[in-house]
């Protein structure tokens, strides 16, 4: 649909508006504008099937630590949100949330609040952050046409625009609800990126204090800033391989360089990162080698003698990499600049999370991605991803070189984590978008030489050089106008089927809330799941204030947002040793979990059960990777000792220790009385299609609180310490 | 005790009749003589496994009382069967004697000598097979102190125990054991004087290098390189080449119900295997080269015919080969994708 509306800027821009006597160039202009309107206003309702489906709410985990945030943002200012301590989360450690956060995206949705507010709409704080992240969409679309505009020209940005409106792979983290770090840093991704492009292009100061500026909104915003630090010195360095050191690219660079360092220092989370870490050090390689490049070039025109210049660049050269490599090494060996973290090692090896850090490895969107996954981020951009390769290297400049090179290394790191699709999607969609841009234009100019209209508007600059190849070969018109048809059925064919996965793809897997579960009943109705929300207003209305819940990490920021109690763990995973604890007092028996609980105070504890619903992602699912994350820290426990010859079972088959466990006697107390399914025995757990192997669970120092309509979360008291006698 | 050592000499006498070679062993009397005599073919064999033959096998297994003080950590190993490749034989031996020697390298004192690692080979010791009860290979057999039959087959270790080579192994053997081998000791991909040698070549080379580069004439300069390394990470990434490789998946399965099939498509979406993958990929990456081929280079043919054959053939196999890819999708990821029409068009 909106690939459609790209294109007839080149097709129809030549005949349609003559009545209205307009200029050529206006009506080129009239017509961008609108579709860049309309492209506009296709992101942003796109990406509204969550809100129509099931309600204006946060969606997932994260969403709601940063709804808490920005909540506490609007009403206590931002001075007292720079410095919050919290204490209602890591019970008892706390956790400094000022400086273990990215403010940007609280921030900014405060800041839309308060304009709004100012302009006297006196809308709702959760409505400003459902919407936060479309409205994000909308302008990543913007940034989207120029970046696109600068690479190519007008008529790839356009498509640009169009095919980033509506791409799976950056709905899926955009959907009204998802209010995360990612919504507005993908804006800020491309932004910086355009903006370096452009400076690097004029080589004008004022772009790069632009990119910068950037720059620092990324880094305020998300982690993945990293990408953006290793990429433009990887660019650089390319640059200066290949020959094409000007005075715009050092300008550019350094001026980028020092003042987004600069900046982001003033991130607290970040802080001095940009000179002590190993990630940040290869930007730091380049911008001394720039310095050597400068000089060179300085005495190269100071010393006429060529052979002089030679011996001389030979001992610098030399010199410089010996400075540079003994510094890094006397740095990392006395600890001043840190290793590389695990994640960003996991990326550049990745088979080591797996067999190192189990908190990485366990997240699912940690995981590697297969062909099927990109295929449906994607779609047709994969089939036009080669030919808009092609394109780039046939017009090779400083601006189709970075565009290259963001596209590979994004969808390398695509390939490693099925997250970072994220971060290729924009890139995917340019080189995409030149791919569709040029053959379009090439094919339209080819069909309107033979109809012998002059024409002038669009084709105009790039394409030109080609069609005028094509216009020479006389014998072959009437070939050429068949095939030239033939060739553009096709292309629209592929983008309407484009705009007709990616709808499809948006309303039914990617508008999802997961904190709301819905399902399709026997007979083709929709049953809705909503127990998440019941337990935790439940905590919230009869728990005391201070009790303390422990659950898995997954749901602790829910917990503290929506229960408003404090946990034990929650989703920022700061603390291995902490998480590793819990993990341990779930896969302990109950009266060694109970030491545990005593020890943190817990009062109330939390499983999320899906053997009723058949709901998959519960914590029995889960639970192995406790007892990794918990075996990791504290080699008492054991994953042989949950295994039955290397198999996880929970019927009568299962190992004993697995049967007595805390998790399992929690997610399957009184279950063996119930019978969830007709013609299955009692304690038919239909998550896993078994009947369970431990129907008469006694609990000891827990009794039941609460459990949810459809079983999904349980709630345990944990009773207080019986009488000494 | 008495009746032990009795049994022991007629069984000994037994099995020396089974071998000549039996003479060049000295009489074992008691169990720490055969521990000893272990011990003494393990330092003479390299990395610690030792080579067994009948002989051996009947001496240091059947011959010898229960419960031995050791055990025995089998590979069976048939040199006709190397050839096949998909058997991974040699490579699960030398996976097998890095456990061996990570095992020597991280005990000493007692530990060491409960438990040893050797291998027996088809051609030289086929009645072991029988006895062993062992048809198929790959095949690793722990046989415990207290395995009073050889053909007891608890001791197997499964498909699953060496699917990820030494480290799983030696997770077998630290559980069934309970002796601890430790982290597996890879030898580096690069000894030290290959790398010393790399750094002062590329350290040498450096100047030639940049003075290359500064006169602008290096294979860096050449478009057509990057392109094709472009278009090699494209096919590398999308083809889910990381997750073949992080999750070491397979080429192919052999299907359950009939082992003469092979499975290249596997259902279920966020896993594939290997040839899946690459089929896939090469499906995108024709696609979009022809495309860029047809616009770019098949315009400035001269010949018409060519042209329009070329062109024709093209669009076919463009339009197959994506028809190719969204069925697979669709029922890989079992999604059934359509356009939403009005509802008053129903």
């Amino acid at each position: 649909m909106a690939a459609k509306k790209a294109s007839p800027d080149l097709v129809n821009s030549s005949f349609s508006f003559k009545s209205l006597k307009l200029k050529t160039k206006q009506q080129e202009l009239l017509l961008r504008v609108s579709i860049l309107g309309l492209v506009y206003v296709l992101a942003f309702i796109a990406r509204l099937f969550s809100v129509l489906r099931y309600e204006s709410m946060i969606h997932e985990f994260d969403p709601y630590f940063n709804y808490r945030t920005t909540l506490f943002l609007t009403e206590k200012g931002f001075y007292e949100f720079w410095n919050w301590f919290d204490s209602e989360s890591w019970y008892p450690l706390g956790r400094i949330i000022g400086g273990t956060l990215y403010p940007g995206l609280m921030v900014t949705a405060a800041l839309i609040y308060w304009t709004l507010r100012f302009l006297r709409f006196f809308v709702h704080i959760r409505e400003v952050c459902v919407l936060t992240a479309p409205f994000f969409a909308s302008n990543t679309t913007l940034v989207a046409y120029f970046f696109g505009k600068e690479i190519w020209d007008t008529g790839a940005g356009l498509v640009a625009a169009a095919l980033i409106a509506i791409c799976p792979g950056y709905i899926s983290r955009s959907v009204a609800g998802s209010y995360d770090n990612e919504a507005v840093a993908i804006f800020a991704l491309l932004l910086t990126f355009y903006l370096f492009v452009k400076a690097v292009k004029t080589g004008s100061l004022s772009w790069a204090l632009g990119s910068a500026f950037g720059y620092f909104y990324m880094v305020s915003a998300w982690g993945g800033y990293v990408f953006i630090i290793n990429l433009v010195p990887l660019y650089v360095l390319v640059l200066l391989i290949t020959g094409r050191y000007s005075m715009r690219l050092y300008v550019a660079y350094n001026c980028m360089y020092i003042l987004g360092m600069l900046l982001a220092m003033q991130i607290r989370f970040v802080g001095f990162q940009h000179v002590q870490s190993g990630e940040h050090m290869a930007a730091m390689g380049v911008f001394l080698l720039m310095q050597v490049f400068y000089f060179l070039d300085w005495v190269k025109h100071q010393l006429n003698d060529t052979k002089l210049f030679q011996t001389f660049l030979r001992i610098t050269v030399t010199s410089a990499i010996l400075v540079g490599g003994i510094a890094l090494g006397v740095g990392t060996a006395s600890g001043y600049i840190s290793p590389w973290t695990g994640r960003f090692y996991s990326l550049l090896d990745p088979t080591y999370a797996k067999d190192h850090i189990p908190i990485i490895a366990s997240v699912s969107e940690h995981q590697p991605t297969a062909w099927s996954s990109f295929m449906f981020d994607y779609h047709i951009l994969l089939f036009l991803f080669p030919a808009g390769l092609y394109f780039c290297f046939k017009r090779l400049s400083d601006a189709t070189i970075f565009i290259v090179m963001y596209g590979l290394t994004s969808l390398y790191f695509a390939g490693v984590m099925v997250r970072l699709i994220l971060v290729a999607t924009p890139a995917v969609c340019l080189i995409s978008a030149i791919a569709v841009s040029a053959t379009v234009k090439n094919l339209t100019s080819l069909l309107r030489t033979k109809q012998k209209v002059p024409q002038t508007g669009s084709t105009k600059g790039v394409g030109s050089s080609k069609s005028s190849s094509k216009v020479t070969l006389d014998q072959s018109q009437p070939f050429h106008k068949n095939g030239a048809i033939a060739l553009l059925v096709g292309v629209f064919y592929l983008l309407s089927r484009y705009a007709i996965h990616c709808t499809w793809v948006t309303s039914e897997a990617y508008s999802s809330p997961s904190i709301v579960l819905a399902a399709r009943g026997a007979h083709g109705n929709r049953i809705i799941f909503d127990d998440y929300r019941e337990a935790y207003y439940w905590l919230r209305q009869n728990t005391p204030t201070d009790a303390k819940v422990m659950s898995w990490w997954d749901y602790g920021y829910q917990i503290t947002a929506m229960g408003n109690r404090t946990v034990i763990v929650d989703n920022n995973t700061w603390n291995n040793t902490h998480i590793a604890t819990v993990g341990r007092a779930m896969s302990s028996y109950e009266d060694e979990a109970y030491d545990i609980m005593r020890s943190l105070d817990v009062n109330y504890v939390l499983v999320v059960f899906g053997g009723v619903t058949g709901y998959s992602s519960d914590d029995i699912n889960k639970f192995l990777w406790m007892v990794r994350i918990g075996g990791g820290v504290y080699p008492v426990i054991k994953e042989p000792d949950y295994l039955v010859n290397g198999e996880f079972r929970v019927d009568k088959g299962a190992s004993p220790k697995m049967l007595n466990c805390l998790m399992y006697k929690l997610c399957y107390y009184r279950f063996g009385e119930l019978v969830t399914e007709y013609g299955k025995p009692t304690g038919y757990d239909r998550a896993r299609g078994v009947e369970i192997g431990n129907k008469d669970i006694k609990l000891e120092h827990l009794e039941e609180a609460y459990t949810t309509s459809n079983w999904i979360v349980r709630i345990y008291r944990v009773k207080p310490p019986t009488n000494r006698l | 005790m008495a009746i032990d050592k009795k049994l022991l000499s007629l069984l000994l006498l037994v099995s020396s009749l089974s071998s000549i070679a039996s003479a060049s062993f000295s009489d074992p009397d008691s169990d720490s003589d055969l521990t000893n005599e272990l011990a003494s073919l393990r330092s003479n064999s390299e990395s610690g496994v030792i080579h067994l033959d009948d002989h051996g096998i009947s001496k240091f297994l059947i011959s010898s009382p229960t419960p031995r003080p050791y055990s025995i950590l089998l590979f069976f190993d048939a040199t006709q069967l190397h050839s096949k490749t998909e058997l991974r034989l040699q490579e699960l031996r030398r996976e097998f004697g890095l456990v061996s020697a990570t095992f020597l390298a991280n005990n000493n004192g007692s530990d060491l000598n409960k438990l040893f690692f050797c291998e027996i080979e088809f051609s030289r010791s086929q009645s072991s097979f029988q006895r062993f009860g062992v048809n198929a290979l790959p095949h690793i057999r722990l046989v415990t102190g207290s395995t009073a039959k050889l053909s007891d087959e608890s001791g197997q270790m499964d498909q699953s125990d060496f699917a990820r080579l030494a480290e799983s192994m030696a997770e077998f053997v630290e559980q069934r054991t309970k002796l601890t081998v430790g982290p597996i000791q890879r030898p580096p991909f690069l000894s030290k004087a290959q790398i010393s040698v790399i750094v002062a070549m590329i350290v040498i080379a450096t100047p030639f290098v940049i003075k290359r580069i500064l006169r602008g004439e290096t294979l860096l300069h050449d478009h057509r390189l990057w392109l094709s390394g472009a278009i090699f990470i494209y096919f590398f990434s999308v083809a889910g080449t990381m997750h073949n490789i992080i999750r070491k998946m397979p080429m192919f399965l052999q299907d359950r119900n009939d082992p003469n099939k092979l499975v290249f498509f596997y259902q279920g979406s966020g896993m594939q295997l290997g040839a899946e993958g690459f089929a896939v990929g090469f499906l995108y990456t024709v696609v979009g080269l022809l495309l860029a081929f047809v616009t770019n280079v098949l315009v400035r043919v001269r010949n018409l015919n060519v042209q329009r054959l070329v062109m024709l053939v093209a669009l076919v196999v463009s339009s197959w080969a994506v028809k190719q890819v969204v069925y697979l999708d669709n029922w890989k990821t079992g999604y059934g994708i359509h356009p939403y029409w009005p509802s008053s068009w129903q």
